[in-house]
């Protein structure tokens, strides 16, 4: 039961975003991939997706690959994008129908479950809204609903903590602690390290598309000289001035 | 700022340009064609046996001719960025930018005024018994006072500064009553444009620009969108819950193709619209044809170009990330659209079929229109469809 990234080269038409990443995720582990704008996070995060194809390397999932067994692989997959995405023409309601029909999951079990979600989310009231009713933080609690109803192996986030109130953040890191205790894996992106800490113990650092270096904050301010009493954002100085942007 | 204009006036150009080839495609043009002959069929065949010379006629003539002028707005292309970009810009520079946008905001209504003249023309003279130098006079009243409402609109974007396009038209309409009866109103537009013409952009209010512009777009990009795809027009989807029966009972019984399928059917007004739009259509050529082998063919037709025009369905969420990173059966995508196809198609069969059971005698003719629409639905579901959306 392990995520595996060998080698992965890749990005768009004729520009490779990343380079050679080797990445390796265990049940009861989450990973936080950690970098400045354009290091290539993103970009990662597709390829784990399957909205990019690696131009070399591969992805598996408890030895399923990527490349030849999409459905299945994606079957293990659940993901909280950045900027949420709805259906337009779906009710919340329906999003969970949706859910249930993709993941093929129990209507009774997986409704029983939504409920729970959709109360600690405040969001049960609104089970008749269209996405163009909601906020964009409530249209964020019903990509981090449905994201925990799939209930797969691998869950990747991409900056959670952006337009959630601090209650979500909470309801959120608790949920996140859940999947972790559970034995399932997670991979997030995101910059707001003091509300990543409480749920991540270990981070990649991507930079200029290549990671530099997986380890605790403690490895990774040792790495990058930084003292203990340092605060964490200056880090991103540090990894400004390699880029040479400084 | 002038250059501005030309530079964005070039650009709508071929935009408009381009979605107008799209919507009068070979079909649009078919379809137009039979009805345009239609109408002009009944018009001269009407013409011939009306009675001349009643009280109404002259007001009917005026009121008819009105119509074409609630067209076309003051295109001024104006965007968001506007704002923050042209913000500094001042009075006179806002004239200089929408001088030639006046210009082009003409062009449409210009065109219809001419056109509705044409085809009213031998009603005016021979049955509303206007002489030709008065009915002559009422098109060019009209195209003068489009170009003084233009100058107003454009005034009317100051600040403090109230227009109301509605009053405006209500006023031309009450002119163009009295045109018929008394003398022709070309002076007072004369004397409406000097006045929109001598007051100038002072303190201009941006925030109005900018929506009336949105909303004038969004008009015609809905005009547009009734006939093809338009990736400008920002679609507002609309619950609809009183549509929900025809929805499946249970989600259980759906693959999450058709689930989606079947609500962006309902709720996507490109799609209802559409249907709902090609349907009316259907019974309108029935009616106006009122012969059963003419409104079976002519459905028929219609029946196809709603299939033809609902394909674009089978690409609706291909960008949708949701939609990609789920584990989704993609290969019996085409299959579930298709099906649900074949469900919107007998139900277009079932609306035209019972309007027929209103509109044309019934008989054992009727039976053999409606069984051939049918055959025709069966024939788009089975063979056409199938083939149009692959995988």
């Amino acid at each position: 039961m392990t995520l595996k990234i060998e080698h992965l080269t890749g990005g768009y038409t004729g520009i490779p975003v990343i380079k050679d990443i080797n990445l390796e995720i265990k049940p009861g582990q989450a990973l936080g991939l950690i970098g400045l704008n354009g290091a290539g996070k993103s970009t990662t995060i597709k390829h784990i997706l399957g909205l990019l194809r690696p131009q070399k390397g591969s992805i598996s999932l408890n030895g399923v690959s990527l490349s030849t067994q999409a459905r299945k692989f994606k079957k293990q997959v659940a993901y909280i994008p950045e900027t949420p995405v709805l259906y337009p023409e779906l009710s919340l309601k329906e999003h969970i129908d949706m859910t249930i029909l993709s993941y093929e999951l129990d209507a009774d079990q997986a409704w029983k479950r939504a409920h729970e979600l959709l109360k600690l989310f405040r969001l049960d009231d609104k089970l008749d809204w269209l996405p163009i009713h909601f906020s964009k933080g409530m249209k964020q609690k019903v990509m981090i609903v449905t994201a925990f109803l799939a209930d797969t192996q691998l869950l990747v986030i991409d900056e959670p903590f952006t337009g959630l109130d601090p209650l979500a953040v909470a309801n959120l890191i608790d949920l996140i602690k859940q999947v972790i205790a559970q034995d399932k894996m997670v991979l997030m992106t995101t910059h707001v390290l003091a509300d990543a800490q409480q749920a991540i113990s270990t981070y990649a650092v991507l930079n200029n598309g290549t990671i530099e270096i997986v380890g605790s904050l403690a490895e990774i301010r040792d790495f990058y000289g930084l003292k203990a009493d340092d605060p964490f954002d200056k880090l991103y100085l540090t990894l400004n001035k390699v880029t040479g942007h400084e | 700022m002038n250059k501005l204009a030309k530079q964005r006036l070039s650009q709508n150009f071929k935009r408009s340009l381009k979605y107008l080839t799209l919507v009068f495609n070979d079909f649009f043009i078919l379809a137009l064609i039979f009805l345009f002959g239609a109408l002009m069929f009944w018009y001269a065949k009407t013409l011939k046996t009306m009675p001349n010379n009643l009280w109404f006629y002259k007001p009917l003539t005026a009121f008819v001719l009105w119509l074409p002028f609630l067209a076309g707005r003051l295109v001024t292309l104006f965007k968001a960025a506007d704002l923050q970009f042209l913000f500094s810009q001042d009075g006179e520079a806002i004239e200089q930018y929408l001088k030639p946008m006046i210009s082009y905001s003409m062009i449409l209504p210009t065109i219809l005024i001419v056109l509705m003249g044409g085809i009213l023309y031998p009603f005016a003279i021979l049955k509303a018994d206007l002489s030709l130098w008065q009915y002559l006079a009422m098109p060019v009243s009209l195209i003068l006072y489009k170009y003084a409402q233009l100058l107003h609109e454009k005034v009317g974007l100051n600040f403090e500064k109230t227009y109301s396009s509605s009053i405006f038209n209500a006023i031309i309409l009450a002119l163009m009553l009295l045109e018929v009866y008394f003398m022709p109103s070309a002076l007072v537009a004369v004397g409406l444009i000097a006045l929109g013409a001598s007051k100038k952009i002072t303190t201009f209010d941006w925030n109005l620009a900018i929506e009336n512009e949105r909303v004038r777009k969004d008009r015609i990009y809905s005009l547009f969108s009734m006939f093809t795809d338009v990736e400008e027009k920002q679609v507002v989807i609309k619950r609809r819950k009183y549509l929900d029966f025809l929805l499946p009972k249970t989600f259980a019984r759906d693959t999450p193709n058709s689930f989606i399928y079947r609500r962006s059917l309902l709720r996507n007004p490109e799609y209802l619209n559409l249907l709902v739009r090609m349907t009316i259509f259907a019974v309108l050529v029935s009616w106006l044809t009122a012969n059963w082998r003419w409104a079976c063919g002519l459905s028929c037709l219609i029946v196809f170009l709603t299939a033809y025009q609902l394909l674009p369905l089978a690409k609706e969420f291909d960008n949708n990330i949701m939609y990609r990173i789920a584990p989704i059966d993609y290969s019996t995508k085409g299959n579930d659209l298709v099906k649900v196809l074949d469900s919107v198609l007998l139900l277009q069969w079932l609306c035209i079929s019972i309007s027929w059971l209103l509109i044309l005698p019934i008989n054992f003719d009727l039976l053999i229109a409606s069984s051939t629409l049918l055959v025709m639905c069966f024939l788009l579901g089975h063979f056409y469809l199938p083939n149009k959306i692959k995988g």
